[in-house]
């Protein structure tokens, strides 16, 4: 059986928590606690014909009080970069944080979860701005963890892509 | 007891779990094997395993397989002190979280591990940071109600611009006219004021002018069920005077059916706004002459809302969908004529985002552009039940600002057909030759403006065709003209009606920048039969022209009360010339000023190449059509400088005139900036020419430019 290690990445108060939660156990509490450490859980999958493990390593969010220990990524197959639609802040953050993976860990698969998009009517991110992350080579999915729309679909392609990786 | 004993015992009371390291990731548990290790890693492992009392702690646990890799590392290296871990969560089997940390220790050359249960410090940790992270989050959402409360305060000062454009418009159909004095102070100051407003209200937009972000916030009121057809029409009859000051014609679309039912989603006011933002988008690109059409279209469980011009459409690199979007982000701004604050099209969008509909722009196939917007259709029960509140909010909402316009618009248009005031009672057919362009126009445009009718050109040859394909009652010609002036010119017409049997005498007046006695002489002896002196003034033009049964020369100048000696003329800024001599005729003024800019660095430069290589002559012809362009705008003291200039070219010579053309330039850079507040913001700016490289001459020293900001 195949296991693949996938790490959760962004800003605090994404959602990163709480997409794992909704992947895993299909459950979501609007009540934020916040990570202070890393959560690992794992859940199979079934990528084309073949059981995978998803092994979802859920990092705490980055920010001025903790900074992401480059070595938890170690041995990562792929990660979903985690954005708050609703908080521009949190897509440049997210993506200086990629900045450092690529350099750190190399290139591997990552999908750009857009998420909170059950607020779409407040985000701060425009569709000029999607198109121009998709140009730039990211494969974004607008995700709610609240309601749960693409969040399988975010797991599942993340699989797929590190699936034709390996 | 042993020490040893004590100290696994006293770590093992603090949380600690203490291992020792083997080899390839199994470890030995060290004194009692904690009850919260058996919950996490299970008591078999403990008990079973192989060798005896052994644990695979890194199959076991995905987060210390990953430290074991850094502790291996430091465990080799014998170094001092520890390794930490960081914090992660461990599942127990019954289902609870177990917080732990790890530290990587060496110790008497065996390699430790110690693994903490935070359990007892983790929920003060995370109540640590729980407390800072709502703090950040609560700061950046202050900052982000900080910047809606901003927005809406740009909304507002949008709205408070935009009744100025329908204002100025109706300014300028009344500066058209023909105003007593009494009036046109009234005029003036109205129009003065309404700018004035403008530019404080731009001040306020420039001091909150910040890096804003974020979009409007819902005001939380409910959905009205307006009716949009109305509401288009609405727009289109407060509109109708300022697109008739703009030259350009409002229609209503010719399909509109206004029985059908319009009901859509959305707000009265708000969408009178939203029209009128589109409208005036339109109005400012759609050229004079040009058309605009509002209107409506069915489209099932949406109306299509739309605003079609006849400009020059979209830049290629808008028409792309994610580029026209951008015309409707914050602050964006047309290129060529930007509006006021780049706030018009994004309240549009905010706005009709909010009611559930969309917005563009598209280039018609069959040219101008197209911008529009959808919106659902009310529910039947709804529109029923809200429909007489929201006609009577749109009632509310656009009359008051429409009664006046449409009082003004009705009482204009009664005065131009019944005012015999501003018509020539006897409307003539008038040839202008003059080489000047700005005087050409000048003297154009206020003749045509009185109703004569005007063929203008720019030189002799010209003046000769045009007498011998029609025939002219007047012929106002420019004294100097290249290559053969007004008065070689009246003379060569002069001997063509003596030799002609007709008997007809075409009646000439010179337009000459040159008044004296002399002057007067030589214009008369060559045959005109009167004469005026520049600069173009309205009432001596239309006096010049229109008593020319009869008159003399000196009757015409005698007739100019506004013809002083610059020393004795009252300080006036162009502005206020311009207005005086062409009537307040906004455009025209705009027009000779633009002209003018455009050529005035040309004729510098043509002054300074005179003065560098000593062309006396150039200097003479260049200063004498530069004097007559300077007088339009009432610039005297630049006229008297370029006249000096004139006058020691016309006498050979370039002595001295360095020094001149650099007083002049500096008359010339006040003049510039007065002139550049008459043109629209985003004209360019005059650009000067190069200073010239003089040998034997000092090079003028202050080069000609603009400071006007865009």
């Amino acid at each position: 059986m195949l296991s693949k290690k996938v790490c959760m990445l962004g800003s605090l108060s994404v959602g990163k928590t709480s997409l794992v939660r909704r992947f895993i156990q299909s459950m979501f509490s609007d009540d934020y606690f916040t990570s202070i450490g890393v959560k690992v859980d794992k859940k199979m999958v079934r990528v084309k014909d073949e059981d995978v493990e998803l092994v979802l390593w859920d990092i705490y969010g980055h920010d001025i009080f903790q900074k992401v220990q480059m070595s938890y990524l170690r041995g990562m197959s792929g990660y979903l970069l985690v954005v708050d639609g609703t908080r521009k802040q949190t897509l440049e953050d997210a993506l200086a944080l990629s900045e450092r993976v690529a350099k750190e860990v190399g290139k591997v698969p990552a999908i750009l979860a857009l998420n909170k998009s059950d607020l779409i009517a407040d985000w701060e991110i425009d569709s000029d701005r999607e198109a121009k992350l998709t140009g730039d080579g990211w494969t974004v999915i607008h995700t709610s963890a609240k309601t749960g729309d693409a969040v399988e679909q975010a797991f599942s392609q993340l699989a797929h892509a590190m699936l034709q990786n390996k | 007891m042993t020490d040893s004993s004590l100290f696994e015992i006293l770590l093992a009371s603090q949380g600690h779990a203490l291992f020792e390291h083997l080899g390839e990731g199994s470890f030995r548990p060290i004194g009692a094997y904690s009850d919260w290790c058996k919950r996490i890693w299970g008591e078999a492992a403990a008990v079973d395993a192989e060798p005896a009392n052994t644990l695979r702690l890194a199959e076991a646990a995905p987060f210390l397989e990953n430290f074991l890799v850094d502790a291996a590392a430091f465990w080799n290296s014998h170094t001092e002190g520890s390794l930490q871990s960081g914090n992660w969560i461990e599942h127990t089997s019954d289902g609870d979280e177990i917080p732990l940390e790890a530290s990587a220790v060496s110790l008497d050359g065996k390699s430790l591990l110690i693994v903490r249960n935070l359990s007892h410090t983790f929920a003060e940790q995370q109540q640590l940071y729980q407390t800072a992270r709502d703090s950040l989050l609560e700061h950046e959402n202050l900052i982000r109600e900080i910047q809606k409360k901003e927005i809406l305060l740009h909304c507002i000062i949008h709205d408070l611009t935009q009744p100025l454009t329908a204002m100025t418009g109706c300014f300028d159909l009344l500066s058209a006219e023909v105003l007593s004095d009494r009036v046109a102070g009234f005029v003036l100051t109205g129009r003065k004021e309404s700018q004035r407003q403008e530019q404080m209200i731009r001040g306020i937009l420039q001091a909150f002018s910040a890096d804003l972000s974020g979009q409007q916030s819902a005001d939380g009121k409910a959905a009205e069920v307006p009716d949009i057809a109305a509401i288009a029409a609405q727009a289109a009859k407060s509109f109708s005077a300022a697109f008739s000051a703009h030259g350009v014609r409002l229609q209503l679309a010719p399909r509109l059916d206004p029985s059908r039912d319009w009901k859509v989603v959305g707000d009265a006011s708000r969408m009178q706004r939203i029209f009128g933002n589109l409208l005036e988008n339109a109005m400012r690109y759609t050229p004079r002459g040009k058309g605009v059409t509002v209107g409506v279209e069915d489209e099932g469980s949406r109306v299509l809302a739309f605003v079609d011009d006849e400009g020059p459409g979209l830049p290629p690199a808008d028409v792309k969908e994610s580029s026209a979007r951008k015309l409707f982000a914050l602050f964006a701004k047309g290129k060529d004529r930007p509006g006021k604050a780049g706030l018009g099209l994004y309240f549009c969008k905010v706005t009709v985002e909010r009611w559930g509909g969309t917005i563009g722009a598209e280039n018609r196939p069959q040219g101008g552009s197209r911008f529009w917007f959808r919106l659902p259709r009310a529910a039947a029960a709804a529109a029923q039940s809200s429909s007489v509140s929201a006609s009577a909010s749109a009632e509310k909402t656009v009359a008051p600002a429409s009664q006046p316009e449409d009082a003004v618009a009705k009482r204009l248009a009664a005065g131009a057909e019944k005012s015999p005031v501003t018509r020539a009672t006897q409307p003539m057919r008038i040839l202008i030759a003059e080489d000047n362009e700005a005087n050409r126009e000048l003297m154009s445009e206020l003749l045509k403006t009185r109703g004569h009718t005007v063929v203008d050109v720019g030189d002799w040859n010209e003046a000769l065709a045009a007498l011998k394909k029609q025939t002219f009652d007047v012929l106002l010609m420019d004294e100097e003209m290249p290559r053969m002036g007004g008065i070689e010119t009246t003379r060569a017409i002069r001997s063509a009606e003596a030799s002609s049997s007709s008997g007809k005498h075409l009646y000439i007046i010179g337009v000459t920048g040159n008044s004296t006695e002399d002057d007067e002489k030589r214009l008369l002896d060559a045959g005109m039969d009167a004469f005026f002196p520049k600069p173009v003034r309205m009432d001596t033009l239309f006096k010049a022209v229109e008593s020319r049964e009869g008159s003399k020369a000196k009757e015409i100048s005698g007739l100019s009360p506004e013809v002083v000696p610059p020393s004795a003329a009252p300080a006036e800024d162009a502005a206020t010339h311009l207005r005086r001599t062409t009537g307040g005729n906004e455009k025209l003024m705009r027009s000779l000023a633009k002209s003018f800019l455009s050529d005035a660095p040309r004729k510098f430069s043509a002054l300074r190449n005179a003065i560098t290589k000593q062309n006396a002559d150039a200097l003479g012809k260049t200063a004498h059509a530069l004097k007559g362009a300077l007088g339009i705008f009432g610039a005297l003291k630049a006229v008297a400088l370029a006249r000096s200039l004139e006058k020691l070219g016309r006498d050979g010579s370039v002595q001295g005139a360095a020094e001149i053309f650099v007083s002049l330039e500096a008359e010339f850079v006040g003049l510039d900036q007065q002139l550049q507040a008459l043109q629209p913001k985003s004209k360019p700016k005059t650009k000067p020419k190069a200073k010239p490289k003089s040998k034997s001459k000092p090079a003028p020293k202050r080069a000609v430019h603009s400071r006007r900001k865009s």
